[in-house]
């Protein structure tokens, strides 16, 4: 007597179609709807739900070390109000520069890890964690591969918060299941931010340009010293104002 | 029948008390286990003062109070420090084999001097031991098998029973009260040892014995001692004699009596069927012995730090692993993980017969602080609850140091002023406008690279050019005098950096990165 059922089990439509990660021709439906505010209106343009998607898995390539990560997510990170985790960071934050840009230095915690094994590990634990609303992460120095990724990206589904990958420039070429993927690099002007994937968006987002901090422009060049507008003397141009014009020393004839 | 012939060997009355106390008068030496088998003159020593001296070195002239070179000098005797530690771990024990005899057990510890002892009431459970002879003879052979010396006192009081300790008479078990205090009364004032001063000012009116105070009291009232000597003492005096003060219900001013509360351990034991030699077949034995700690923890409403396993094996090898925990737990979940965290990093080291859970220090739930918050919604809480969680879980897999805060500390050298503290820390987050209004990098260096100058050019992973500075730093003028000039430079690839010339050294070094 045969006891197992040879028929397959009824499988209910609506039940599969209840599913959010079945493809139903609306390719938006299959991205997480949750989004925070970047602090960058421009940014917030180009990106889908008009914010960093949360509850995912986003990727940052890097042109060298330290390219601009504050700078990018500080707007994000002053606003929160739970635990900001930063796991691998390259180098230590200086508290100085933290309590100048209004971040509460109780919010910050700082995991360092020695190989990738533990790298994933504390990842997926603080990914799952409810209360770590911004986790940012610097992959270690072996290679995550797409494998790992996954996990990653599946532990980042169970929270509700903001979890960001670095990665260095080469990670470009390699595939990788992260929502949205992005390219930033500094230039003498400006932070450029090359979106290269992002889920449900077929055709290549337009680059955008973010504004360096006045202060790290530094003090201009000599020469350029002369066209520097002073407050109540706007309007004068620079060659009629003769106490403030710069004139090369001449040797005159005797 | 044997109801009836205990009952007449109980000569007191149902409501009279009856306190045993137990004095062990070479403690000191006794407590720190030394081999005292060689017969040397031995002291013991308390602030450089002799507390305890043996026979051999009483019998050299060494008196207590006496400084140990004079006592050294006098007898050459070995001097050991007192450890008041391991007086109190005796006494402990001992008060928890005696739970066996009475409930009702106090320790004694005479402010003054080194007299300890357990004063232990009996008259509950004279009926259960057949009276007070066959009680008294089973503790002093228990506590002969203890090897620890004592000399015993019996009276209706617990400080009488004190007392007469100093002068050791035979129990017969038909003692009255009158009995007990006329044998007090011949005790010399001397021994009220808890009152030096008062001691001291009654000699000098010409007192020698309690008699000589009770007589006092019948003449003038306890009042009369009072107004002299002080509340505590005629306290004293009346809870030696147990005299009755005029009131109206005595009852209700009985001083009620210490229940002894003895140590609880939790300790259980699972025997396998087969020896186990992966650790994934210990995670369902782990389970369900956390959750009966769990449950022992929750009845009683206690929280533990700190679990222990042990694993043995059929020859009797023994492996243990200990499990911290940040946070006081009664739940086994994190328990449970923690110790997952713990074996997934080892392999067994013996095929496992047997799995042990110890937990020996629980805290009371109530004891455990809480921050005073009227802001905080309970979602907050359960959020800070799991974030301690994950912490203490990644604590147990990269170590404590791993994980940290930062915090300013008031300094003017950068790396100085960047301190990392632990997570349970508070932060220091007051700023000094001097700091305020600087600029200052996100990233700071462990410690300053130095820059290579190469053709009157800076060169750290690439040109750099200076964009703003100088700012000048100078400090620790009292230890290595430090001056440094930081600037903003920028790098071949357009990163800011944050530079410094050693003024002293003229040397250039990256201290941080603006990111």
């Amino acid at each position: 007597m045969n006891l197992t059922s040879t028929e397959p089990a009824e499988i209910d439509l609506e039940q599969l179609l209840n599913r959010p990660d079945i493809w139903r021709g609306d390719s938006r439906s299959l991205v997480a709807r949750t989004s925070v505010d970047s602090g960058y209106p421009e940014l917030n343009a180009v990106l889908l739900n008009g914010g960093w998607p949360t509850q995912t898995l986003v990727e940052v390539c890097q042109k060298g070390l330290h390219q601009q990560e504050w700078l990018l997510f500080s707007p994000v990170v002053t606003k929160t109000a739970g635990y900001i985790v930063l796991l691998n960071p390259p180098a230590i934050p200086f508290c100085q520069s933290l309590i100048q840009a209004g971040i509460d230095l109780e919010r910050i915690v700082i995991v360092q890890v020695c190989n990738k094994a533990d790298f994933l590990a504390s990842f997926v634990e603080l990914a799952r964690t409810e209360s770590c609303e911004v986790l940012l992460a610097w992959q270690p120095q072996q290679l995550l591969s797409y494998t790992e990724l996954r996990k990653c990206l599946l532990a980042t589904n169970e929270n509700n918060g903001l979890c960001v990958l670095f990665r260095p420039e080469s990670a470009q070429q390699e595939a990788s299941p992260a929502t949205l993927r992005l390219l930033i690099e500094i230039r003498s002007k400006d932070v450029y931010l090359g979106i290269f994937k992002q889920k449900s968006v077929l055709q290549d987002s337009a680059p955008v340009s973010l504004p360096l901090p006045k202060a790290w422009k530094g003090f201009l060049p000599y020469h350029l010293l002369d066209q520097i507008t002073l407050p109540g003397q706007s309007g004068i141009s620079p060659t009629k104002r003769k106490s403030g014009s710069v004139v090369p020393l001449r040797r005159g004839k005797r | 029948m044997t109801f009836r012939n205990t009952y007449r060997n109980n000569w007191y009355r149902p409501d009279s008390r009856l306190w045993l106390a137990l004095r062990f008068n070479h403690l000191p030496l006794e407590a720190l286990a030394l081999d005292n088998s060689e017969n040397n003159a031995m002291v013991i020593i308390e602030k450089q003062r002799v507390i305890y001296m043996n026979e051999l070195a009483y019998a050299a002239g060494v008196r207590f109070g006496i400084d140990v070179t004079t006592a050294q000098l006098l007898s050459n005797c070995e001097s050991h420090e007192r450890d008041k530690n391991k007086e109190m771990k005796v006494l402990a024990d001992l008060s928890a084999q005696l739970y066996q005899f009475t409930p009702y057990i106090e320790t004694y510890i005479c402010q003054y001097l080194p007299h300890t002892g357990l004063l232990l009431e009996i008259s509950t459970c004279l009926k259960l031991f057949s009276g007070t002879t066959s009680l008294l003879s089973l503790i002093t052979r228990f506590l002969q098998s203890a090897a620890y010396s004592f000399e015993v006192g019996f009276a209706h009081t617990s400080k009488g029973a004190w007392l007469l300790s100093f002068q050791p008479i035979e129990i017969v078990g038909n003692e009255t009260k009158e009995l007990f205090c006329e044998r007090l009364k011949k005790l010399p004032i001397q021994l009220l040892h808890d009152f030096p001063r008062e001691v001291d000012a009654l000699q000098k009116t010409g007192f020698s014995t309690l008699e000589d105070i009770t007589r006092q009291i019948d003449a003038q009232k306890i009042s009369a001692i009072k107004k002299r000597l002080g509340v505590q003492f005629s306290q004293a005096i009346c809870d030696i004699f147990s005299i009755e003060q005029n009131l109206q219900q005595k009852k209700l001013f009985d001083t009620p009596l210490t229940t002894y509360k003895p140590v609880e351990v939790f300790s259980e034991n699972i025997q396998f069927d087969y020896p186990i030699s992966q650790n994934d077949q210990l995670h369902y034995p782990i389970e369900h012995l956390l959750q009966n700690l769990s449950q022992y923890l929750r009845k009683r409403q206690l929280a533990c730090q700190h679990i222990e396993w042990k694993l043995s094996d059929i020859h009797r090898n023994s492996f243990l692993l200990t499990v911290h925990s940040d946070s006081a737990e009664s739940h086994w979940e994190l328990l449970y993980d923690l110790t997952l965290i713990q074996l997934d990093n080892r392999e067994l080291p013996f095929e496992v017969d047997s799995l042990t859970l110890n937990c020996r220090d629980a805290n009371p739930v109530q004891n455990k602080s809480h921050a005073l918050s009227f802001n905080h919604t309970r979602q907050s809480r359960a959020g800070t609850r799991s974030f301690t969680i994950t912490m203490a879980k990644l604590k147990a897999r990269l170590g404590d140091a791993a994980i940290f805060k930062l915090s300013y500390r008031d300094a003017l050298l950068p790396e100085i002023s960047n301190a990392v503290i632990a997570i349970n820390e508070p932060c220091n987050q007051h700023l000094p406008d001097i700091h305020k209004k600087a600029l200052r990098p996100c990233w700071l260096l462990a410690a300053p690279v130095l820059i290579e100058e190469r053709k009157q050019s800076l060169y750290w992973r690439g040109k750099l050019t200076l964009l703003a500075g100088p700012e000048r730093i100078r400090s620790t003028w009292w230890d290595t005098a430090k001056a440094r000039d930081y600037f903003i430079a920028q790098r071949h690839d357009n990163v800011r950096l944050w530079i410094f010339l050693d003024l002293h050294k003229k040397t250039w070094h990256v201290h941080g990165i603006f990111g």
